[in-house]
């Protein structure tokens, strides 16, 4: 009887090397394990063994049975990953490339405006945007420019007829229509809007009316920041621009408020910096942005007490800062969209 | 403006360095945009030569053979010339061999037709000293033979260029520069005396220059003041007037221009010279231009006048436009002996009004369009006949005529320490205050607020139009104390807890969704040409979004789509070799509706449907149905849950391939999308071969603030579905959404309220072999539940029969 189990496992030992495909394996493993197998059929033999020998039989047929399903476990494995690789076919080469894998981007003034915004959302301000289309009244009027100011002339400023109307453009009284030409319009907007505090950036497009070359655009994209509290002043201001350059140009950059003149902050400042670690800009003081303190008179315009509230504004070029940190000589590149150049800023 | 710092150290005793003094003007608000070194820079080998013979040259008639001496030791050179304003003896520049003179031009010996030159006499153009090129600059003076021409001609001069801000029109002259120098450096400024007495004139036997001068435009000229000076010797100005002229930019002409233009950048008022002689009927008269009156200005351009504008004339004609140019009829000449100086008051607003109406732009109209010191007029007039009577000679004769008062400019500002420092943010020192403010040459007077909190009453000079408020005076202090000491502070920001705008909050969800479906975002022109948008839109489109000012022809429209600037980003990358697969663009666009114009925030994209190359492998080429997945998405991500309200079949719009595109909403109830094929016959006009899907949606700025709606819980079933197919064979213009709803509404009634029919949705769409010709089959799942139980085979077969029944009944063929 011993010798018979040994003959088996023996038996199925070479069997199953030779096993290949799945019939060939279950019709195996029916003739071994199957209600007629010869293992079956040695099992069954136990009731005519001594009644004193059936513990070490029944032992002996416990371990021939855990051997041969062993033995099969292994040879359906086998058989399952030759299954398996004759499905795949052939190894794949990784090396090629992978069509999927081809980027896609966000255009590099997007991404400046965005890292600037979230430069100014660390800092508790949120983004306002307003309509491109706007109206004398938000462009300059509630701004404190005169009404002869030369920023007005249609030499500088795109105006629409004046017998054109907008349905979703609210006007403040009959004003004429323009294309904004500075951000600055959201401010306005929102002042009018919600009461004091605010604290606001309003990145968007304007228009000059430039003839275009490589530093101009007849449109081209701003961020504004309004603060409005009680209590503002220089030093706040100043605090928060320093937090502004050192973010987005890093800790070596030097920067210095220049006096100048805007109608709708007083005092105002342009801003200038210079960097040695960024290209093509150097040791030479760069100018990078305008800035103030709200004039009184604007938040008059807006139904502000100036009395109470103070604050700051500032204003960048968004072309500008981009052109500054990615070395770009060309704004027109910005416009051109050749994938070569857009690839670059993934 | 151009600021000569010979002409500051005739004010101010300014010994910075050229360095120092362009940091100083940039840091108190004056930017310098340009600092230009001039007079005669330093020259090598070139001295100071006598011309000892000078003969015909053997082959030129033009030239001469000089011989020149060009020391004490009796050395000579043989020298070629050309130029034939000089005798045998005068002294010249002799520019050696091995000079190098300006330009870079330098000097060896050469033959000149065959004769040796060694060397060469200069003009003052050679050496930067003047315009002058006819001639030898003849050393009038004869310095000794041999002098180097640097120690003949030490004058030097620095230039900056600086920035002006229209609020500052003070600073528009030299004197107004020097007072800011002295504020910053902490210098006295030195005011040019006056040494004429305008009663001591003559009167002399002689009738008067001029009788009478009337102002019939008092609103625009509230101030006017004529003098009379006989005799003067018109000829050129002294050198060291033409010098200073010349550095500010300005050409010299003659003795008695040169000296109001003087005056002019030396105190920024405007002064006009009229030829006495040439003023007829003895009068000047200050009116109202006549609509349409013409008058020839000295660039010698005829300028046709309104009313509005205003003149001066004698009694028969216009001699000036006030305030910005006179006529050649009254133009001081080299026959002029005896002249009418005016220094008046315009309204700044006029002037501004009239010059750029005209696109006339002069010295004077720019100072009077900005502002002058109204009370300047006097002194500036004196000042300016002091310095005529000493350049061309000549007398006063007869009183001067005076019209009007100038306005009252002078104003007091009460401020105190405190608002200051409060504006500031920072604590600075209240006699530093008042030394800025003393320093600026303000009127700075302490007083005292019952209560005893301390103030100052400035008194602003006439000049300073700026200065109104007290916060005027906040920045005139920290300009001048320096910006560079307002202190570093951290930021510290209490929480307004507001959100983004939802416009912006979209503009990122959306750009990242595209970015991860591999789409490259491009930005482009809102500004487009009328041909364009007639094309892809209509002409009618073109014609209600045309700007009333455009500047270039290809920039004349607002864009009613971003898909032209997409296709024209396309085609750029398809001819450079960039295989463009993927493009988006977010922006704002501009739709007419019923007269009036809407701005849309616009999310397009397109995709090439062929591959451009470059790829080992082929994918499934896209269709329809993935732009309009896609578009859908967009709207999703805006906010839009109509969920499956399906496309409408777009037709006949220009942009889209007749047949093959579809729409879904209406722009004017907050979003619209588009997709579908591009215009294949206008992709083609657009140099563009091959097959452009694109997508688009339109929305409202006001539907996406306003989209941020809560959702609410639906129940859902807890027991099994009972699924059912259904095909029916239609007509092949019929859409499968139409049969669809039918097939729903059928199912439902047969559902007869017992248990839902939870939805009904195409699942193959069949045309070709066992149908007939124009027929399709659309297959249909139809999935019941309940909410309450599970659903029996019995009763959902009952209602299939039913639903079979009825669909039949309405004219559908099912299909077994």
């Amino acid at each position: 009887m011993q010798q018979t189990l040994k003959a088996i496992v023996e038996e199925a030992k070479n069997a199953v090397s030779e096993l290949a495909m799945r019939a060939d394996f279950e019709a195996y493993k029916a003739r071994l394990m199957g209600p007629k197998g010869s293992f079956t059929q040695i099992r069954k033999q136990i009731g005519r063994v001594p009644k004193e020998d059936r513990p070490a039989f029944g032992k002996s047929l416990n371990e021939v049975k855990t051997q041969l399903e062993t033995l099969l476990a292994v040879a359906l494995g086998k058989i399952e990953r030759a299954e398996i690789a004759s499905r795949l076919g052939p190894a794949l080469d990784p090396t090629l490339p992978s069509p999927e894998a081809e980027p896609g981007s966000l255009h590099p003034l997007t991404q400046v405006r965005e890292e600037l915004c979230e430069i100014f959302r660390q800092i508790g301000f949120v983004v306002a945007e307003g309509p491109e289309v706007e109206t004398e009244f938000f462009c300059f009027d509630a701004l404190n420019t005169p009404a002869d100011h030369p920023a007005r002339d249609l030499q500088d400023t795109y105006y629409l007829p004046e017998d054109l109307r907008f349905s979703n453009i609210p006007q403040y009284r009959e004003e004429r229509y323009l294309l904004r030409s500075h951000t600055s319009t959201v401010q306005i907007r929102a002042m009018l809007d919600q009461p004091p505090p605010l604290r606001i950036i309003s990145p968007g497009r304007c228009f000059r009316r430039d003839t275009p070359d490589a530093t101009h655009s007849a449109n081209f994209h701003q961020i504004e920041g309004l603060y409005v509290d009680k209590n503002v002043t220089v030093k706040d201001l100043k605090a928060t621009l320093d937090y502004c350059f050192k973010s987005l140009l890093g800790k070596k950059a030097h920067t210095r408020f220049r006096p100048h003149f805007f109608p709708y902050t007083e005092p105002s400042f342009e801003v200038d910096f210079h960097s040695g670690h960024l290209a093509k800009v150097g040791t030479e003081w760069t100018e990078i942005m305008g800035c103030g303190m709200v004039d009184p008179s604007v938040f008059e315009a807006v139904g502000y007490d100036p009395e109470v509230w103070s604050g700051y504004a500032f204003g960048m070029g968004i072309e500008r800062i981009a052109m500054i940190l990615y070395g770009v000589d060309d704004i027109r590149y910005f416009y051109q969209n050749d994938l070569r150049f857009l690839h670059q800023f993934d | 403006m151009k600021v000569s710092l010979q002409w500051l150290r005739r004010h101010i005793d300014l010994n910075s360095s050229s360095k120092e003094i362009e940091e100083a003007l940039t840091l108190i608000g004056f930017e310098v945009e340009g600092v230009e070194e001039t007079g005669l820079p330093t020259l090598n080998k070139v001295i100071v030569g006598e011309v000892l013979s000078s003969e015909p040259h053997p082959n030129a008639d033009r030239l001469s053979v000089c011989e020149v001496l060009i020391n004490q030791e009796d050395e000579s050179r043989k020298i070629v010339c050309g130029a034939s304003n000089y005798s045998v003896g005068d002294r010249i520049p002799v520019a050696l061999s091995g000079a190098v003179l300006p330009g870079n031009f330098k000097i060896k010996k050469s033959k000149l037709r065959g004769v040796e030159s060694d060397g060469m006499m200069c003009s003052a153009r050679e050496l930067q000293l003047g315009e002058d090129h006819e001639g030898l600059l003849i050393l009038q003076d004869r310095p000794a033979v041999g002098t180097p021409i640097n120690e003949v001609f030490p004058y030097r001069d620095t230039v900056f260029d600086i920035e002006v801000t229209p609020n500052r029109p003070d600073c528009l002259s030299h004197i107004g520069v020097a007072r800011e120098l002295a504020a910053r450096f902490g210098l006295a400024v030195e005011y040019p005396q006056i040494k004429v007495n305008p009663q001591a004139f003559s009167t002399g036997e002689l009738p008067p220059l001029l009788n009478k001068v009337e102002v019939d435009a008092t609103e625009n000229c509230p101030h006017y003041r004529a003098y009379c000076i006989r005799g003067v010797k018109i000829g050129p100005s002294p050198m060291w007037m033409q010098q200073l002229l010349k550095a500010a930019g300005l050409r010299p002409i003659n003795n008695v221009v040169d000296a109001t233009n003087f005056v002019l950048l030396e105190l920024g008022q405007p002064l006009h010279a009229f030829d006495a002689s040439k003023i007829r009927g003895g009068k000047l008269i200050i009116r109202p231009a006549g609509q349409g009156e013409e008058i020839v200005t000295l660039d010698d351009r005829k300028r046709t006048l309104t009313s509005s504008m205003t003149v001066i004339a004698d009694a028969e004609r216009a001699l000036v436009i006030a305030g910005i140019m006179g006529s050649i009829d009254a133009e001081v000449d080299e026959n002029t002996t005896d002249i009418v100086l005016e220094a008046a008051y315009f309204k700044p607003s006029n002037i501004r009004w009239t010059s750029r109406r005209l696109g006339l732009v002069s010295d004077s109209s720019y100072r009077f369009a900005r502002g002058v010191d109204a009370k300047g007029s006097e002194y500036s007039a004196l000042r300016a006949i002091d310095t005529i009577l000493e350049v061309a000679g000549g007398e006063l004769s007869g009183p001067p005529f005076m019209v009007g008062e100038p306005p009252l400019m002078e104003r007091e500002i009460e401020i105190g320490p405190r608002f200051i420092r409060d504006k500031l943010g920072f604590d600075v020192e209240e006699s530093q205050i008042s030394d800025v403010f003393t320093a600026l040459g303000f009127d700075v007077n302490l007083r005292e607020r019952t209560g005893g909190s301390r103030y100052w009453s400035v008194g602003i000079p006439s000049y300073r139009l700026d200065l109104e408020r007290p916060i005027d005076l906040v920045e005139e202090f920290l300009r001048i104390y320096g910006t560079d000491k307002i202190p570093t502070a951290r930021v510290s920001t209490p929480g307004l807890v507001q959100k983004d705008d939802a416009v912006d909050v979209f503009k990122r969800k959306a750009s990242a969704y595209l970015c991860g479906r591999h789409f490259n975002e491009c930005v482009s022109y809102s500004m487009r040409s009328t041909e364009e948008i007639g094309q892809w839109y209509s002409h009618a489109a073109a014609s209600s979004l045309r700007l009333a000012n455009p500047l270039a022809s290809d920039q004349s429209h607002l864009r009613p789509s971003l898909f032209p600037g997409l296709l024209d980003s396309l085609r750029l990358n398809l001819n450079r070799g960039n295989a463009p697969r993927r493009l988006f663009e977010i922006g704002n666009v501009w739709r007419e509706w019923d007269g009036r114009i809407w701005e849309l925030y616009s999310v397009a994209f397109l995709m090439l449907k062929e591959s451009t190359g470059g790829q080992w492998i082929e994918r499934q080429p896209p269709d329809f149905f993935h732009v309009a997945g896609v578009v859908r998405n967009l709207l999703r991500l805006a906010g839009d849950d109509s969920g499956d309200v399906p496309f409408a079949p777009i037709d006949h719009e220009d942009s889209w391939q007749e047949g093959q595109a579809g729409a879904i909403g209406d722009f004017k109830t907050g979003w619209q999308g588009k997709a579908g094929m591009m215009n294949l016959f206008l992709l083609k006009q657009w140099d563009i071969e091959g097959t452009v899907l694109g997508g688009v949606v339109y929305l409202l700025p006001s539907f996406l603030r306003n989209s941020s709606k809560r959702k609410t819980y639906r129940p859902i079933s807890q027991y099994p579905p009972i699924i059912k197919d259904l095909a029916l064979v239609v007509e092949e213009n019929l859409m499968a959404d139409d049969v669809r709803r039918e097939l729903e509404n059928v199912a439902v009634e047969a559902a007869g309220g017992a248990f839902g029919v939870e939805s009904v949705g195409v699942f193959d769409v069949y045309r070709g072999k066992g149908l007939p010709e124009g027929k399709k089959s659309l297959a249909f799942s139809l999935v019941f539940r309940s909410m309450e139980r599970t659903l029996t085979d019995a009763e959902v077969n009952l209602a299939f029969e039913t639903i079979q029944k009825a669909i039949a009944a309405s004219g559908y063929a099912v299909r077994e």
